[in-house]
């Protein structure tokens, strides 16, 4: 299968700060690769290199063939893009903005008409086609975003966070989308901080942290590689330090979750649980929930960085809430 | 006594807080200092060659001339500027805050015209500093200075009471912006920039009429020929007119705006 | 269907067209958008010349109507607001994403400048015709239709130099703080020439910028109908000054254009 994407070395630094720092990436054509990292990892500036509007300051990648920046025309036109930021004007329409969307692409004046009304109705918005986007939801910004980003059948299609903010159903249906577009054989770069997104969607999964991949690989694989499942125990409110000292013991401790979840590894799955029970009971820790959790993604997440995914994300959203 | 006590307290810091606002803050100065005094220059350097016209007062230079018509420009465009700042403070919440707690309402608006005197205190030295620069000379001396100083500095609270009386009806920082050609307009229809006698019609008679004609007469006599008991009444007057409007419009805009929240 | 990798000048074309398009909905879209960009230019008109319209008293003047000799400078001056103004959005439009959309597409870099910089000169039209509407009411001399057309071409054009200009300064700053640095930037161009009275009557020090002003050039060839009549000798050095000032600031624009990626 011929490469959609390479990136080799890649780099960017801002003055003495280096937001990526030389990766390695290969998407096939007709792959969906989920890239996956909290907020400041190093995603959009990736993005935005491979989109042309970020120049590397270090490291080539070619996208659909093409240098990104000695051809950077070239990949423009051969790209679909859908930032971070749905970038629609409030005073135009979604029919307007999708036509000129085609007009910035070249099409002909009729074959964007009639790409537009398609797109239009394949996102399910011909009906509020003629309303000035100012008053689309959230999750309609999105579906327009996603169409303008399609009208000229691009190879290769960005998505750059495409679901963040949505409520479940959008999500949900921006996925059907995705999937839908990878069917017709687009290539999808898929950047996300929802560790369900990059296992539900992507082919293959590379995570990023502070500027570095750090793991690679389908998403089975990935957590193949973390190896086995842990037990996840609620005790209750000042029994943590004492449950993770018994549990040190029973099998490998993990970084505690939320500071009320004790996490231990253990070899045998199901088969440990009931020792671990018993001695919590000897220990007289009373457990008010326990559950068997097979790897994740965000264990796999774990292994490489020692933090989770969600609560490194929870806890920079309460920390920018109280700055504010 | 003890309550004048707390309210000079309550008006002093919250005069403090709306003067730091007010210099910590560049795109609220540069407008008030650079527009005028762009001004400045290129209608001394334009229209200079007026001083010859028949009937033009006599003067130094075309400049000594337009130093009070500046001053006044700065000291409209900071009652404007304060009336924006103070709106901000209504759509942030602020103004919230203060109408909890246990403070006279007048002293919130008194606070805030603290931070718009002190603009038009800034705006007269600025001025003055320019004028001497460039050789304009201040035939009322020191106490001339001082005292054009001082009714450029009240008339800026004058002002400052129209701009919060609108900011308190409106809640609009917008709005208020908004009003920015009508200081123009009214700057224009007075004497500020041209002897009134000079100007050409409708403009000449308005100006005639215009309070801020008197204001700018005041403040222009002690720099050009000296100090003039009658322009300094009159301009007190004025001044005095615009106190007592702006006063009526903000205890009315006041009572609307705790009414409506 | 992969877009065209080397738009012909019909997709230029229709990308520009697009981009006005789009540009004009703000006027017409929201409600009292026209009218700031109409009124600054008015109330100086009119201001300017109640205050200082018995200059023409002094001997010098071409005419004795203040209102025929300002006119063209009022007009001009919405010219550079609008302009201006034209700078403001493209950054409004920086901060909001919407940029990088036009930016990833493979419109060239000058067909997207042009259609931000276009979309200002046909702005330019409406406080111009207005405040000359307002200035024949009170009694400005009619410029005759050479006359009118040659302040229209010097009034477009200012607009584009100055969205050029604003253009430039929105890309490298990439923030609407710029906004009073373009719309000084283009008031003290226009005011810094024979503004308020001819060259001769100006303070030396005035004098000498105007002269050295490229912007005298533009006004005295827009005003020369509106003073006496219009010829060719006065007329071509504001169209040089006009194309200079285009070459410069437009290609100051474009490099940041092509910088934006830096």
């Amino acid at each position: 299968m011929a490469a959609a994407i390479v990136v080799a070395g890649l780099e960017r630094a801002f003055g003495e700060f280096r937001a990526v720092q030389g990766i390695d990436i290969e998407v096939g054509e007709g792959e969906i690769y989920g890239f996956l990292g909290p907020n400041g990892a190093g995603k959009t500036t990736t993005v935005r290199m491979l989109t042309t509007l970020l120049l590397p300051t270090g490291g080539r990648a070619t996208v659909a063939g093409h240098d990104v920046v000695a051809e950077a025309r070239q990949v423009r036109a051969t790209i679909g893009v859908a930032l971070q930021e749905a970038a629609l004007d409030p005073l135009m329409t979604g029919r307007e903005l999708i036509r000129l969307q085609a007009t910035l692409q070249g099409l002909p004046p009729a074959a964007g008409r009639r790409r537009a009304d398609a797109l239009l109705e394949r996102v399910d918005l011909a009906a509020a086609a003629d309303r000035r986007v100012g008053t689309y939801s959230g999750g309609m910004q999105r579906r327009l975003d996603l169409a303008a980003a399609l009208v000229h059948e691009p190879r290769v299609l960005f998505l750059d966070e495409p679901t963040t903010g949505l409520d479940p159903v959008s999500r949900k249906t921006i996925w059907e989308e995705v999937r839908a577009l990878n069917d017709d054989g687009t290539t999808v770069f898929l950047t996300t901080q929802y560790l369900e997104e990059a296992d539900q969607l992507a082919d293959n999964v590379g995570i990023i942290d502070s500027g570095r991949i750090v793991a690679e690989g389908t998403p089975e694989a990935l957590k193949g590689e973390v190896g086995n499942p842990h037990i996840e125990l609620l005790v209750g409110e000042g029994a943590v330090a004492e449950a993770e000292r018994v549990c040190r013991e029973l099998g490998k401790l993990l970084p505690p979750k939320d500071g009320k979840r004790v996490l231990v590894e253990v070899e045998h799955g199901s088969a440990d649980i009931p020792r671990v029970v018993r001695a919590l009971d000897e220990a007289g820790i009373e457990v008010e929930s326990l559950e068997l959790v097979r790897p994740t993604l965000d264990d796999v997440f774990v292994a490489k960085t020692g933090y989770h995914l969600e609560e490194e994300e929870a806890k920079k959203a309460a920390e920018e809430a109280s700055s504010t | 006594m003890s309550d004048v006590a707390a309210t000079a307290r309550v008006v002093r810091a919250l005069g403090a807080r709306s003067i730091r606002q007010t210099f910590r803050r560049p795109q609220l100065i540069s407008p008030i200092v650079v527009f005028p005094t762009l001004l400045l220059a290129v209608q001394t350097g334009g229209a200079g060659a007026g001083v010859e016209l028949p009937g033009f007062p006599p003067v130094q230079s075309f400049l000594q001339f337009m130093l009070a018509g500046s001053m006044m420009q700065s000291m409209m465009l900071a009652g404007n500027s304060g009336g924006i700042a103070f709106a901000v403070d209504i759509e942030m919440g602020f103004t919230d805050r203060l109408f909890a707690a246990p403070i006279p309402r007048f002293a919130i608006v008194l606070g805030r015209l603290a931070g718009t005197a002190a603009l038009g205190l800034f705006a007269a030295i600025w001025f003055f500093a320019i004028g001497l620069i460039f050789g304009a000379e201040i035939e009322g001396g020191v106490p001339g200075a001082l005292l054009a100083t001082a009714l450029v500095t009240a008339s800026a609270l004058a002002v400052g009471g129209i701009g919060a009386a609108i900011a308190l009806r409106t809640g609009s920082a917008s709005v208020v912006q908004g009003l920015f050609p009508l200081v123009l307009v009214v700057l224009f229809l007075s004497s500020a920039f041209f002897p009134q006698e000079l100007m050409v019609e409708p403009a000449k008679t308005i100006a005639e009429y215009n309070p801020l004609s008197f204001i700018v007469e005041g403040v222009r006599e002690p720099i050009i020929s000296g100090i003039d008991a009658t322009q300094t009444l009159e301009a007190v007057a004025a001044i005095a007119g615009i106190v007592v409007l702006g006063l009526m419009l903000s205890a009315r805009a006041l009572r609307h705006r705790l009414r409506v929240g | 269907m992969e877009a065209a990798l080397t738009p012909n000048w019909r997709a230029n074309l229709a990308t520009i067209a697009a981009l006005m398009t789009r540009a004009k909905n703000e006027l017409i879209r929201v409600p009292g958008a026209a009218i700031p960009g109409v009124l600054a230019p008015t109330i100086f008109f009119l201001g300017l010349n109640g205050v200082f319209g018995s200059l023409t008293q002094l001997g010098g003047f071409e005419t004795g109507s203040y209102e025929s000799f300002i006119v063209p400078v009022s007009m001009l001056q919405g010219a550079g607001f609008t302009g201006a103004a034209a700078g403001v959005n493209l950054a409004r439009d920086y901060e909001q994403g919407w940029v990088d959309r036009l930016l990833v597409s493979p419109a060239p870099r000058w067909v997207l400048l042009a259609g931000n910089v276009l979309a200002a000169s046909v702005r330019a039209l409406v406080p111009a015709t207005f405040v000359l509407a307002i200035a024949f009411v009170i009694g400005a001399q009619w410029p005759g239709l050479d006359g009118l057309l040659v302040c229209y071409v010097m009034v477009t054009a200012t607009a584009a130099v100055a969205a050029c200009w604003g253009s430039m300064l929105a890309l490298h700053f990439k923030s609407q703080s710029a906004a009073p640095l373009m719309q000084a930037g283009t008031m003290a161009l226009i005011l810094l020439t024979p503004a308020y009275a001819p060259l001769a009557l100006l303070q030396p020090w005035l004098e000498d910028v105007a002269s050295v002003n490229p912007l005298t050039q533009v006004l005295e060839a827009a005003r020369q109908g509106f003073v006496g009549s219009v010829t060719w000798a006065e007329t071509w050095p504001g169209l040089m000054a006009l194309a200079g000032l285009l070459l410069v600031f437009g290609g100051l624009a474009l490099r940041e254009m092509r910088r934006t990626n830096v």
